[in-house]
């Protein structure tokens, strides 16, 4: 049995069907990232699975208990929130709160901890992400690299049993992209289990255990970076890959 | 030649002023807390679009924009009394219209005025809030009331500080209009006392002192609070790093 298993989910926004009946496993401590052109519907399976969208259809088990994802109540919405976190590829720190701050406040108001005890947990996540010398800095000090590793220590404080990224570099200048790669790299590393919306095509090929290959709110390729990369078997993924210039055998014919 | 101007009188007069001061504040404070209250609720109906009541916290708010306060005062002062009549009238209650003390009718009127004003400040301070945070403290797991508590309200006050301070000082100011409710306030006191020795034009300047003097007081209070909450314009000069110091790694 996988620790994550979504089963049966389904998103359309009127007319348009994004998510079709989408069924997705991820074991303990695997980096699932996700792919497939523009407008595919990867935001919205991350949205979906902490309830920032509202699915037609679907569940998620996580570690044995099985969350139905239409539900309205909102016990159980806060009780499958709790269970994921999401980085953003805006970051979303609160501006009003430093560094600091922005990781104790999980720790403080969901989680109910002490004060001493969530600083303590804080101090550890910053120090891990590289950013135990800027605690008292509030994001508008930091660049976008640093505030985005303020976020994944702010999700991480939170100990989610899955870990949800959605384009954590886009949105970052070219320079600074590298930082928060390592950063992922190291916590994926760590043995966090982590399902990852990225373009990195290159990031993706070294960290990832598995990659899925969605088009059109259907998983149409589901495989190790060798298979997906290497020895695509799916049409729509080889003219994927071959837009993107990553498909590197010899059926490209496309030169 | 009598004495045109009588500066000392300008000072020697304010204590007797400043013993209506209280009714001043008093109504200051009620009409800043019921404009305050009623303000959010205004800006919560108009926000969600409840229907019919968004139709007429709109009309309400227009109204009140459009017309001077002073015949706001008036239409409250008389047209509650006429309300009340009507209303003992078909349901055979017998209220007291002449019971209910002027200072009443101020209230209402200078806080469902500023309630309309409030409103506005309310509604676009709330909606600045950026919704990308407002998504990461639900991600978190956190519930409504502690979003609200937590990541809206925090920063919606802070946008809104500025604009409710202008309010509050132009209603204190405002509260020299409630003698149209026959309310004695410190410049009706003023007018009275001036009846009596003609020196009108020494009186408005002790009124003119105290106005200023607690406006001023209010501004000093308000800048500290604004520099509170403002996000500083630079970082910390941290103990075991300097905000410059090169990336490690
Ligand atoms: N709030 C919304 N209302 C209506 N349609 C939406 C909404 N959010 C997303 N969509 C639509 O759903 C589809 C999938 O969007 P989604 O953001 O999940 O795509 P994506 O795969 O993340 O794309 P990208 O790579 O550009 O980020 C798109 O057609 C988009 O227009
Ligand atoms: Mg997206």
């Amino acid at each position: 049995m996988s620790l994550i298993e979504i089963r049966g989910l389904s998103k359309s926004f009127g007319k348009n069907v994004v998510l079709d009946n989408v069924d997705l496993d991820i074991n303990e401590g695997e980096v699932v990232a996700i792919i497939g052109p523009s407008g595919t519907g990867k935001s919205t399976l991350l949205r979906s699975l902490n309830l920032l969208e509202k699915p037609e259809a679907g569940t998620v088990t996580i570690d044995g208990k099985t969350f139905d994802l239409t539900t309205k109540v909102s016990k159980e919405k806060l009780e499958l929130r709790k269970q994921t976190e999401m980085v953003f590829q805006q970051f979303n720190l609160f501006k009003n709160r430093t560094a600091l701050e922005n990781v104790m406040e999980g720790l403080t108001v969901v989680k109910k901890e002490k004060k001493e005890e969530a600083k303590k947990q804080a101090l550890f996540e910053l120090e891990r992400v590289g950013m135990g010398d800027r605690l008292g800095h509030y994001p508008r000090h930091l660049s976008g690299g640093q505030q985005q590793r303020v976020a994944i220590a702010r999700a991480l404080a939170l100990k989610p049993k899955l870990l949800l990224m959605d384009e954590p570099t886009s949105a970052l200048d070219p320079e600074l992209v590298g930082e928060v790669l390592l950063t992922i790299k190291k916590i994926a590393k760590e043995g966090f289990t982590i399902l990852l919306v990225t373009h990195e095509m290159d990031f993706v090929k070294s960290v990832a255990n598995r990659i899925i290959f969605l088009e059109n709110g259907k998983v149409v390729a589901n495989g190790s970076p060798r298979e997906i990369f290497d020895n695509p078997t799916s049409d729509r993924l080889k003219s994927f890959l071959r837009n993107i210039n990553m498909l590197q055998s010899a059926d490209d014919y496309s030169i | 030649m009598a004495k045109l101007f009588d500066g000392k009188l300008v000072i020697t007069e304010i204590p007797d002023l400043l013993e209506y001061l209280p009714t001043t504040i008093y109504l200051t404070l009620v009409a800043l807390v019921v404009g305050l209250v009623i303000g959010l609720l205004i800006a919560l109906v108009r926000m969600n679009r409840i229907p019919v009541l968004n139709q007429i916290a709109i009309a309400f708010v227009s109204i009140v924009r459009g017309t001077p306060i002073i015949v706001q005062l008036y239409i409250t002062y008389f047209g509650i009394p006429i309300a009340l009549k009507y209303f003992n009238y078909y349901h055979g209650t017998s209220f007291n219209i002449n019971g209910i003390p002027g200072i009443l009718f101020a209230m209402v009127a200078l806080g469902l005025n500023q309630s309309a004003f409030d409103s506005e400040t309310i509604r676009a301070a709330i909606q600045s809030v950026d919704k990308g945070q407002i998504e990461a403290a639900k991600s978190m797991g956190m519930n409504g009331g502690q979003v609200l508590r937590r990541v809206i309200l925090p920063q919606a006050a802070a946008v809104a500080l500025l604009p409710l301070g202008n309010s509050f000082i132009s209603l204190i100011k405002g509260t020299s209009l409630a003698f149209t409710c026959s309310v004695v306030e410190i410049t009706a006191a003023g007018k009275i006392l001036a009846g009596r020795n003609y020196r009108y034009f020494e009186v408005y300047c002790s009124l003119a002192i105290i106005y200023w003097v607690i406006t001023f007081i209010l501004e000093r209070i308000l800048a500290l609070v604004e520099k509170k909450i403002t996000i500083p314009e630079q970082p910390p000069e941290d103990k075991n790093a300097s905000p410059r110091k090169e990336e490690s790694k």
